[in-house]
């Protein structure tokens, strides 16, 4: 009987995708470029600082080939985008986008494992191309992300994928580069009654987290393993660089204790996640050298004193302090990182130059996670992986996305927000005929 | 034998007025009669007759356990036994109200998981577990030995107890601390009747809010009154009858903080009661409301301990309300005193029973003068509970309730000696002869040195002081009797003596041999300069209000205000104006026009700036202590405004966005909810001024997932209703009901029992209250207006509303506003085909649009989520930025005062960098009912005096520890951020936090 209603279910379902087209569907994965693509007459945002007015960009085989004033244009589709603006695509780091569709939904989340130490876990093959949350997040820009598991202190590996692919294999832009590590909490947080306590098995934890790394350090030096061990394998391109670890941390004492202990076990690469409390600790990030992804800064102090826009304020001031910044989104909304680009604009709003804005969703993204060579500038050699909007990409008044490409590809921007919006325009529409 | 019994009672019965504390009705089992009258005359103390009254050298007579005679000039009767206590002190013992002492919590204790609607209590009492008036102290009372000697040693000779559970707590009883048995320290089986928002240990959902104590405070005072005047009711209730019995008691109400102390008052004033009000010791942060309210207060004494505070990554972890009101607590009483508020002290809420005097010494230090304090631990609480007759005083007829003290009972080195209960004598520490002074000591193997006896006559402090070099002795003075130990010369010396008129003399020990002394008296002891210092009060910081960082020193006031020159955006038909001024007086918005006059303005160029009205948030959930009572299905009866949250950084912080009301709406937990408070963000005023007067009543409703508890978990699968076909059914017999309800109560002469719930649904059907409605999904929303329609009312407003797109010419058709999110969806079933245009399709099709937050940090962005009208959708600018002004204004109906720039409008102005739709506008200064809350100017200056006065205080702080003082770790607290989805049991989660954090 099951079998029967299954199999009467997918009639249904095949039925109705016939008759409306592509309808609760998303629109087809972009084919490679075939031939090679101009952009002309636009203010060009390189991600790097600097801006071309009525400059073109010439793009083949999905990588970017020209740049500037008195591009040729022989062979090539050419878009005019006069008065329009061109920007990188934008990049989404520490996101779980791709891993939850609607996350009140359990059946429909993927990005929390069992377990406190799980570095082996890889997002990787977890991310579904076909959500339809990340078309809508196209729409405003942003085409790269770095899609993460979450939960645990060890919480996984992350990759780089691209908002575009048939499938996880297609999108990844790069695979399992960073290991994500939540810092053990100094102190515990009712929600309901604000009331704030100490972390009473933060030394236990503390504890437990030493004696992993150091373990898994050792096991990365011994060139004779009987008995493999996934996690440990898993941990290894953290001592010799190939991965980078992240740490989300949010207050001080946190921020110091997590760095150093994974300082101590020869972890290459360290990038702060969150970082709240980062402009207390600045000289010490800086002597490190370890970069920041801040978490929605679109969010309140996280103590009742601090300054009421000390997050959209942040960004400015960890750079002021010579310290290299991205922006993210964070876990809750993942619907709502289309919204990236606009935290930028607040950072512009609030001390960083515009440009400079433009740095912490592209070029600085990049840098931090290690894919600068491939996208986040737009600049000879790299990906064509670029948008086009109408107005300024920071501002929601003029952020309004005309192309996108990924490697070339030419993006169907269309989503299933904007097939609802356009089925129940034309209702109203027939209507009033 | 039962008649041998009676017979004994009897005879005992006769003797009953030579017998002296004993029970009069009780056999008992003795060799002889040993009566005893207790007759003392208590000669040449200071003696406190009562609290403002003092004789010296007097004498104090007691008998059978009450007061004689009290007097200067008293001669010690014949079979009086004579105590001198020269040099010593006599007051009345001192009175708690608030205690449990004897009471064993009878409250439930079974598992509380899941839905819990009926009360474990099937006996005929009242329908809810929280509302036990039925319950009398004097029924539980047993004395209790160990706890009567630990309240004894402090001073305290009778106490109010009762029973400490839930809202409505029954009576308490006035007992003495004696240990004799029940029936001789009863004193008053009824003194008090006790309340508490707090439900406690009941496990029934209902009340799982403030505001739900609330509404079930006021129904059953409803219900009582009731149940006294109805001739015909079909129903006998333990609970109502018990509490009819008990509104002529004073009636006590123990509240958590300052804001619940004035919604407890306020409470009372409904039904005509004064409730004396238990408050936590924060009453200085609110003082001139609480003053108004007229209550008489008990005051706790519970000081927070010093923070550890010297790492600055741990300092930083402290608010500016938890150092200030460390600073400020012990100055509480003397503040309290001084608006002239009548006051007892307790115990309650004290860690350690022993810190009750010294925190009132402290409150001294602090600026409260001896006579108050005494007043408020011994007249006053007598007073409130009008047992002046038995306590609180030493004359004739009163209890012999009193302590002997060594010094003046305030003195810092002041020890309580003696506690006499019921002219019972407890004795706490031996009464010495004052030895101290200097002494020549001289030991029998020709060793000599002198003795130093200093501190106190009851806290000795002894050296022994040889050639000028001094060391502290081990000693011991028990009556006579001496005990000295120290070393001399290597040699360890103990010594045993004895007082000999005014030397001392002994035997010694040494290690190898036996030898006598003796110390002549040389000199008197004279007290050392540190111990002469008299301390001036000490100085503490100033209340800010709120009481919080960024909380202003003085309430601010309106101002005359010239805005110039900026491009104005008026939301009337003349659009948005460039280089024009705004002119602002009293409160109202007076002139708009080019180069107005500024006749004695304030002027604030906005040239190059944009200004425009304040933002309405349509939903939100800021500034309330709590946000779903989430437990009926129908809790129409509770009102947010019973708990705003004034205090709220959120204000603040929202002021700094520019929002300048707010709608403060019931979550969606159920699917009537409570009713809404309109405020406008006054940061620094109190609960009730920020309410918007004379505003429409509106009430919260919601359909879909939450109501039907779709995500709450398996324990939650019985309440009606859990589909969306049972909210429909649930909502036309609410409806049904109510207008079965209004004909009841139209007729002529009927008694019949208000019900604050129907008289809420019935305004719904009246068009007196109007509707916001939590809904998603198309089917509900059209259900709920077709619903409506067969009640002919219809639906004020659909919020959230995120398939308003798909019904929006039905929506316009039935008149239904929509209030939006700009662009959430996706996160959980219901909004899986939201999408950002659905305010701009909504619009088209005529609905009046508004975009709301449901969220603290969002709302401070409204400008930007409006904006997200213009991207998706195409609205234009001008009726995207109506979207959160005023379109909500229409909403709320509120647009004939707010909501656009007009002459005669409230002046609620906000100066904007930018234009207010950019993400680079920025809020330069947010005026709200022509006060300047909000200026950018002055935020370094303000954040800049925040640090100072916390890095002031933590130094103080940090020389109280290095002081001795005790301290608590460094932990801070948060926010409360409420979403419309939040549902909690408050009154567990509380607990639960609280246990974690004692843990």
């Amino acid at each position: 009987m099951k079998s029967i209603l299954i199999y009467l279910m997918l009639i249904s379902t095949c039925l109705f995708a016939s008759q409306t087209k592509s309808w609760a569907q998303n629109p087809a994965a972009a084919a490679p470029q075939t031939k090679p693509i101009v952009i002309k007459n636009a203010t060009i945002h390189i991600g790097n600082g600097e801006v071309l007015q009525n400059a073109a960009i010439r793009f083949e085989n999905g990588l970017i080939v020209a740049i500037g004033a008195g591009i040729d244009e022989s062979n090539a589709e050419v878009v005019d985008a006069a008065n329009k603006h061109i920007y990188p695509g934008l990049i989404l780091p520490h996101t779980i986008t791709g891993l939850t569709e609607i996350q009140a939904v359990r059946s429909t989340s993927d990005f929390s494992e069992v377990g406190m130490f799980k570095p082996n876990i890889r997002s990787l093959v977890a991310y579904n191309t076909d959500s339809e949350i990340i078309p809508t997040l196209r729409s405003n820009g942003v085409l790269i992300l770095q899609t993460t598991p979450r939960n645990g202190i060890i919480t996984g590996t992350s990759s780089i994928m691209e908002a575009d692919g048939w499938n996880w294999e297609d999108a990844a832009l790069k695979a399992d580069e960073g290991i994500h590590m939540n810092a053990v909490r100094f102190y515990g947080y009712n929600f309901f009654t604000g009331q704030m306590s100490k972390n009473e098995s933060h030394d236990i934890s503390i504890q437990e987290t030493e004696r992993f790394f150091q373990e898994a350090l050792s096991y990365s030096k011994n060139t004779n393993i009987s008995t493999k061990n996934l996690k440990f394998e898993a941990m290894k391109g953290l001592f010799d660089g190939t991965k980078r670890l992240y740490i989300y941390a949010d207050f001080a004492k946190e921020i110091l204790e997590s760095i150093q202990l994974a300082k101590k076990y020869g972890v290459q690469k360290i990038v702060l996640v969150g970082g709240n409390d980062a402009l207390l600790v600045a000289d010490f990030l800086k002597e490190n050298n370890i970069p920041i992804i801040l978490e929605r800064i679109h969010r309140l102090p996280i103590r009742n004193d601090e300054d009421v826009y000390l997050p959209y304020k942040l960004p400015a001031l960890l750079k002021k302090e010579g310290l290299m910044v991205a922006l993210a989104y964070d876990d809750f909304e993942p619907m709502g990182s289309r919204n990236l680009p606009f935290l930028a604009g607040t950072a512009a709003a609030y001390g960083l130059s515009k440009e400079e804005a433009l740095m912490t969703i592209t070029a600085n993204t990049a840098k931090i996670l290690g894919i600068d060579d491939k996208v986040g500038t737009l600049e000879k050699g790299k990906h064509a992986t670029l948008i086009v909007s109408e107005g300024d990409l920071l501002d929601m008044r003029t952020n309004q996305i005309t192309h996108a490409f990924i490697r070339g590809k030419k993006l169907d921007l269309d989503d299933k927000q904007k097939r609802l919006y356009q089925i129940y325009k034309q209702k109203y529409a027939s209507q009033t005929k | 034998m039962k008649h041998f019994y009676t017979l004994l009672s009897f005879c005992l019965y006769l003797f009953s007025s030579t017998l002296q504390a004993q029970v009069v009705t009780h056999t008992q089992n003795y060799s002889v009669n040993d009566v005893r009258t207790g007759y003392y005359a208590f000669t040449n103390a200071t003696i406190y007759t009562d609290y403002q009254t003092k004789l010296e050298k007097a004498t104090l007579i007691i008998k059978n356990g009450k007061v004689e005679a009290v007097g200067t000039n008293l001669s010690v009767p014949a079979g009086a036994t004579e105590i001198d206590l020269n040099g010593r002190y006599i007051y009345p013992s001192f009175i708690d109200l608030y205690s449990n002492y004897g009471v064993v919590t009878k409250g439930y204790s079974g598992n509380t998981d899941g839905q819990f609607l009926e009360s474990p209590d099937k006996t005929a009492l009242h329908w809810n577990y929280a509302i036990r008036p039925q319950l009398n102290a004097q029924d539980l009372f047993t004395v209790n030995g160990g706890d009567a000697k630990n309240w004894r040693k402090n001073g305290f000779g009778v106490v109010v107890t009762h029973h400490q559970d839930g809202i409505m707590r029954g009576t308490g009883a006035l007992v003495t601390l004696a240990d004799g048995k029940a029936q001789e320290v009863l004193l008053q089986g009824k003194a008090a009747h006790f309340l508490d928002f707090d439900k406690g240990t009941s496990p029934q959902d209902y009340p799982s809010s403030l505001m739900g104590s609330v509404a079930l405070l006021r129904q059953t005072y409803l219900d009582a009154d009731w149940y006294k005047k109805a001739t015909d009711k079909k129903e006998y209730n333990l609970s109502l009858e018990a509490l009819n019995n008990t509104l002529s008691l004073p009636a006590i109400f123990a509240v958590e903080d300052k804001l619940s102390l004035l919604r407890a008052d306020k409470v009372g004033d409904e039904f005509g009661i004064q409730y004396i009000i238990k408050g936590n010791g924060d009453e200085y942060q609110r003082l001139q409301e609480i003053k108004a309210t007229g209550a008489m207060l008990l005051l706790s004494l519970n000081f927070p301990d010093a923070y550890e505070v010297e790492d600055p990554f741990d300092a930083k972890m402290l608010s500016l309300e938890q150092l200030k009101h460390w600073e400020m607590a012990p100055a509480n009483a003397a503040m309290v005193s001084k608006e002239g508020i009548t006051f007892a002290f307790t115990s309650n809420g004290l860690k350690n029973m022993d810190d009750f005097i010294k925190n009132i010494r402290k409150a001294i230090e602090y600026g409260l003068s001896e006579t108050e304090a005494l007043k408020a631990i011994t007249f006053t609480p007598a007073q409130i509970i009008k047992a002046q007759d038995k306590v609180g005083s030493l004359t004739q007829g009163k209890l012999a309730n009193f302590i002997i003290t060594s010094q003046p009972v305030f003195d810092k080195s002041s020890t309580i000696l003696e506690n006499w209960i019921q002219g019972k004598q407890y004795i706490l520490k031996d009464i010495n002869d004052d030895i101290r002074g200097n002494y020549n000591l001289s030991l029998s193997n020709g060793e000599s040195a002198k003795i130093i006896i200093a501190g106190t006559p009851d806290k000795l402090d002894v050296k022994i002081d040889k050639n000028g070099t001094t060391q502290n002795a081990d000693f011991s003075l028990k009556e006579k009797l001496i005990s000295l130990q120290f070393s001399l010369n290597d040699q360890k010396y103990r010594l045993s003596g004895w007082v000999e008129g005014k030397n001392l003399k002994g035997i010694a020990e040494t290690d190898n041999s036996s030898l006598k002394w003796n110390a002549t008296f040389e000199s008197a002891y004279s007290p050392t300069a540190e111990e002469k210092k008299e301390n001036s009060p000490i100085e503490v910081g100033k209340v800010v209000y709120p009481f919080t960082a960024y909380g202003n020193a003085e309430i601010p006031k309106t101002g005359t205000y010239l805005i110039k020159n900026g491009t104005v955006w008026t939301n009337e038909k003349e659009g948005i104006l460039k280089e024009t001024d705004v002119l602002i007086k009293d409160g109202k918005i007076t002139q708009i026009g080019k180069n107005l006059n500024a006749n004695g303005a304030t002027v604030i160029d906005a040239t190059g700036k944009h200004v425009t009205c304040g933002i309405i948030d349509e939903h939100s959930h800021i500034a309330l202590a709590n946000v779903n009572e989430g437990s009926h299905s129908s809790t129409a009866e509770v009102r947010m405004g019973d708990v705003i949250d004034s205090e709220s950084m959120s204000i603040y912080r929202q002021i700094a966005g520019g929002v300048c009301a707010a709608q403060l709406l019931h979550g969606s937990a159920n699917t009537i909810g409570g009713q809404s408070a309109l405020i406008k963000l006054k940061w620094g005023f109190a609960p009730e001024s920020m309410k918007i007067p004379n505003a429409d009543g509106f009430i919260k409703f919601a359909l879909g997932e939450n109501v039907k508890q779709a995500n709450w978990g398996d324990g939650y699968r019985t309440r009606f209703p859990q589909t969306r076909m049972g909210v429909e059914q649930f909502l036309n017999d609410v409806f049904t009901r109510a207008r079965e309800y209004e004909t009841l109560s139209k007729t002529k002469g009927a008694i019949y029992r208000r019900d604050l719930n129907m008289e809420a649904t019935l305004e719904i059907l009246n068009q007196k209250r109007f509707i916001t409605c939590h809904s998603y999904v198309q089917s509900e929303i059209n259900m709920l207006m077709k619903l409506a329609e067969s009640f002919n009312f219809r639906v004020n407003t659909f919020t959230h509303i995120l398939e308003g797109y798909k019904v929006a010419d039905k929506m316009a058709k039935h008149g239904a506003g929509g209030s939006s999110f700009a662009d959430w969806w996706a996160y959980k079933m219901e909004v899986k085909d939201a999408i950002p245009h659905n305010p701009a399709l909504m619009h088209s099709q005529g609905v009046v649009v508004s975009i709301n937050s449901d969220d603290t940090e969002m709302a401070r962005r409204l400008n930007q989520e409006a904006a997200k009208a213009v991207k998706y959708g195409g609205v234009s600018e001008e009726d995207a930025w109506k979207m959160v002004t005023l379109n909500p204004a229409k909403l709320l109906h509120l647009d004939s005062r707010m909501g656009s720039l007009k002459a005669g409008k409230d002046a609620d102005i906000v100066v904007w960098s930018d234009n207010p739709l950019s993400i680079y506008a920025v809020v330069e200064k947010n005026i709200i009912d022509g006060i300047l809350f909000f200026d950018l100017e002055k935020e370094a200056e303000k954040l800049q005096s925040v640090e100072q006065e916390k890095a002031r205080i933590i130094k103080k702080m940090i020389d109280a520890k290095n002081g001795g003082a005790s301290t608590q770790k460094a932990v801070g607290n948060k926010q409360r951020e409420w979403h419309c989805e939040d549902v909690v049991d408050w009154f567990k989660e509380k607990q639960i936090s609280e246990e974690y954090i004692k843990e």
